[in-house]
């Protein structure tokens, strides 16, 4: 078999993965409106217009067909909050999944690889911060570091780093265990060429199933620290802050609730399925299972 | 037996003390990151920097960090959790009246989900490979994108605003004294015998728990199927098989009995996360446990208590993985004879 056509495979694979697609186009299309938000908003996310507060959708009988689906407390439309809110959730989610990573799989190769006592180490520190409620850690870290965009990356990737530790440490310690790893050392390969070349690539299709459901996380993640309050900065749109201001109203105005909570959740929705599908095509382990 | 679990606590607590303690000082310093000035919310406008500096040297910010940290250190183990900046009370004070709301709320959430959970797993495992496990295996999969907060979003608009049948907001109905002898108001009423405050206080903690238990129980429905699936393929279930036992009995009677140990140690490990999903669950319902206090202190910035909650949230966390190791050792034989 030459290598274009192995390199190949598991492309088509995914391809053929009815969740991978599925979850692949949903999050396409949010990264489209996230992308060109200025030129699909209707409005500007922070106009207010206090005479057109609290209208319905654009279906609702006593709807405008300017704001399609209405508007909030202070008149803003709901639709450009939303497509300039998947902007802060899409950046959160796609640096601090990446930080998070780097950081996690980092120590974890080091730890499973040389064991010892720096996987003594590592793996305390896993321990420590696993003993800490998520929700809780990110809060004190943002009530230390203040509100912005780079705090609350940050935040996440300091607290979950720990999730692909864990994981990806396990999985490096069973690999070690295999005769190619010891040859290539015997070949004479560094401890670092090594890492790169014999255990980072059998880890890798684990580490991209990881990375799709951490962005799901961290999307959640920097809703809930926006509905606090402690997210980004009062004039950036984020669906956590929408969900805050939406509470307030909701027996005048249900749909300022609806819409931002169903675009956390197809979004996050979109990760999972993408992830779920990564786990299902590119882990060989499950697919002889599943043979069998 | 006994001693075996003796020697388990014995372990963990060994560990458990100083993981509390680097944990206290990973707070400490976090918190000390922050630039902002606690007192600058106490004072009224017109004190004067004589003022200012007198308090700051009564909360003991004027001292470098590990000056406070031994400070605050020294109280801890006189059991003094410090003086609240803005609540004008002491911490350990306000944390004794929070803390057992919020642990009923974990409990009552850690009943459902168990409930749901269990259900749904083996339903969805009854379900294979017909058409509908793929419908219910996505229906899991979303319900698993449904973090806790959306799901007590989902559950106001739909029960307390869309249908006005359940309450959504404090512990019990207003009209109502609660009793405060434990501080538990499922134990308080039975105690003096209120029904009707157990009632209110069913009613009222069914939407927050519930909405805790819908996030927590897909997972654990996702991860019995999954046992179940390798534990059906044993020998001794092919054997009950030949015995011409029941395909419902060999499920229920065989199968779920080996597959609900790995449940179970799942159940016990997310069961922190649970806790520590009450915070967001507490705000959105109004319920006055730990989790609004933090949150009230977080905007107020008020350090010893947000201190105090994060240690008290830390303690949990460790006190229930203590507690699912000692059930571990009491559910499984296997490691029952060592």
């Amino acid at each position: 078999m030459n290598a274009a056509a192995s390199a190949n495979r598991p492309g088509r694979a995914l391809l053929r993965s009815g969740r991978v697609v599925a979850g692949g186009v949903l999050l396409l299309v949010l990264i489209l409106a996230a992308a060109f938000a200025p030129w699909l908003a209707p409005h500007d996310p922070a106009e207010q217009d206090l005479l057109f507060a609290l209208v319905p959708p654009a279906w609702d009988a006593l709807g405008d067909p300017k704001y399609p689906l209405g508007t909030d407390s202070l008149g803003r439309c709901v639709l450009s909050q939303l497509i300039y809110g998947a902007r802060v959730a899409l950046i959160v989610a796609v640096c601090a999944a990446t930080g998070a990573m780097l950081l996690g799989v980092f120590l974890a190769l080091i730890a499973g690889y040389f064991g010892g006592r720096v996987d003594w180490l590592i793996s305390r520190a896993v321990d420590l911060w696993m003993s800490f409620p998520p929700v809780i850690l990110s809060l004190i870290l943002m009530v230390g570091f203040g509100v912005g965009v780079v705090n609350v990356i940050l935040a996440i990737v300091l607290v979950d780093w720990t999730r692909f530790c864990r994981v990806i440490r396990s999985e490096v310690l069973v690999v070690c265990q295999r005769d190619y790893i010891p040859a290539a050392r015997l070949l004479g390969f560094s401890h670092l060429r090594t890492l790169w070349r014999e255990v980072l690539p059998s880890v890798a299709p684990l580490i991209v199933t990881l990375m799709s459901l951490e962005m799901g996380i961290a999307v959640i993640v920097e809703a809930i620290l926006s509905f606090v309050g402690l997210s980004v900065e009062a004039d950036v749109p984020a669906w956590g802050v929408m969900i805050a201001d939406g509470r307030d109203y909701v027996y005048q105005a249900v749909w300022g609730l609806v819409f931002p909570i169903l675009a956390i959740m197809i979004t996050v929705f979109g990760f999972n399925l993408l992830g779920d599908g990564l786990r299902l095509t590119l882990d060989p382990r499950l697919q002889s299972r599943q043979a069998r | 037996m006994l001693r075996l679990i003796g020697g388990i606590v014995l372990r963990r607590v060994l560990v458990l003390v100083p993981m509390l303690f680097i944990v206290s000082i990973m707070i400490f310093v976090v918190l000390r990151l922050l630039p902002a000035n606690p007192i600058g919310m106490l004072i009224a406008p017109n004190a004067t920097a004589e003022d200012i500096e007198r308090l700051r040297v009564y909360y003991g910010l004027d001292r470098t960090i590990l000056e406070q940290y031994g400070l605050w250190l020294g109280h801890v183990f006189a059991g003094d959790l410090g003086d609240a900046i803005s609540f004008r009370a002491d911490v350990l004070g306000l944390i004794g009246e929070t803390l057992p709301a919020t642990i009923e709320l974990a409990l009552m959430a850690l009943v459902f989900a168990v409930v749901i959970g269990l259900s749904g797993g083996l339903l969805l495992f009854h379900w294979r490979g017909k058409r509908r496990e793929t419908v219910a295996d996505v229906t899991s999969l979303a319900m698993l994108s449904t973090p806790d907060f959306l799901w007590a979003l989902f559950l106001i608009l739909t029960f307390g605003v869309a249908w006005t049948l359940l309450p959504f907001a404090g512990r019990a109905a207003p009209s109502l004294v609660l009793p405060d002898i434990t501080g538990f108001v499922f134990i308080d009423s039975l105690i003096t015998g209120q029904l009707d405050l157990l009632g209110s206080w069913f009613l009222h903690i069914l939407l927050p728990a519930l909405a805790l238990a819908l996030a927590f129980a897909p997972l654990v429905m996702r991860v019995l199927r999954a046992s179940l699936s390798e534990v059906i393929n044993e020998d001794y279930i092919t054997l009950a098989r030949l015995r011409g036992v029941g395909e419902g009995r060999i499920l229920l009677r065989h199968a779920f009995k080996n597959a609900a140990l790995p449940t179970l140690t799942l159940i016990g490990v997310q069961f922190g996360f649970v806790f520590g999903g009450t915070l967001l669950v507490e705000i959105i319902f109004s319920y006055p446990g730990i989790g609004n206090l933090m949150v009230r202190a977080v905007r107020n910035q008020d350090m010893p208590v947000i201190q105090g909650v994060t240690l008290t949230y830390c303690a949990a966390v460790l006190f229930t993985n203590l507690a699912v190791d000692v059930l571990y050792v009491v559910l499984n034989p296997k490691l029952r004879r060592e």
